[in-house]
């Protein structure tokens, strides 16, 4: 029985790292538009989310974590042809950030499909465990 | 005498650690889904029957025990190891080998052999009582 607590521990790990994930992708949605404020500054950049399977000594299993959160190795961005705008370089392009929207939103998919799994695991060991205290009646 | 002494209950208690032990494995492997590296673990399998042959079977050897200090061999299910899993259908570029989907069917699995472990022990519990003569089984 105990392993079946332990279990539903793991799997709500698993769900708060997914929403992590979803929270990053979601600062990278919102920043899509973040312009820097001159023009050698850099723009925004996307943010990654790494997850890792580590030991949790006090539940004396391993629960997954988020290991970091990492922008690329080197700082990526789109020109974009604004020449009133304060941060253009003299032919007039600003470094906006390279961030795909249409990439970000299969991310948060992804994550969502992976959230749900979870809760389904979650639902499965709580079900059992329902049923097992069931068999006292 | 406990009830738990009955050969069929050691066999149906045992199936029920393994089945746990399982639940728990497979909610790391889905907590894990999105873990760069990550192999998907399985139970190795236990043959049941033979732990039932080996808790009932007549000539049972026993370490004898002439001492408060000494400990006889409680564990009669055979050592059930955690191990990667061979075939895997797919690798993502991070490495990650985990399918969703083939979890979640091996959960199902592990809930409806849990489920059939319960009404198992709750049938066997009832003809007990009808034996015992109680009017409530």
């Amino acid at each position: 029985m105990s392993q079946l607590y332990d279990t539903m521990q793991i799997s709500s790990q698993g769900m708060r790292v997914q929403s992590t994930r979803v929270r990053v992708i979601s600062e990278n949605i919102a920043n899509a538009g973040t312009l820097p404020k001159t023009a050698d500054e850099m723009p925004y950049q996307k943010q990654h989310v790494e997850f890792k399977n580590v030991m949790d000594r006090e539940l004396g299993h391993k629960i997954v974590k988020v290991d970091d959160i990492k922008t690329s190795k080197e700082a990526e961005f789109d020109l974009k042809y604004m020449p009133s705008h304060p941060a253009a370089n003299e032919e007039g392009y600003v470094r906006a950030p390279k961030i795909n929207t249409l990439v970000e939103m299969m991310d948060v998919r992804e994550a969502q499909r992976s959230y749900e799994a979870n809760i389904g695991m979650f639902d499965q060991s709580r079900n059992m465990a329902m049923r097992t205290i069931d068999l006292l009646r | 005498m406990t009830i738990e002494n009955l050969a069929l209950f050691k066999a149906v208690g045992a199936k029920m650690k393994y089945l746990n032990v399982r639940q728990q494995v497979l909610a790391q492997n889905i907590a894990n889904a999105d873990t760069a590296g990550y192999i998907p673990k399985d139970l190795s399998e236990v043959d049941f029957g033979s732990v039932l042959s080996k808790v009932s079977g007549k000539n049972k050897m026993r370490v004898e025990t002439s001492d408060s200090g000494h400990m006889t061999a409680k564990e009669q299910m055979g050592n059930i190891k955690s191990g990667d899993q061979r075939a895997t259908y797919e690798a993502t570029p991070s490495g990650n080998a985990v399918n969703i989907e083939e979890q979640l069917v091996k959960s199902n699995q592990v809930q409806m052999d849990y489920t059939m472990m319960l009404n198992l022990m709750k049938k066997q519990v009832g003809m007990m009582k009808t034996a015992i003569g109680s009017s409530k089984a």
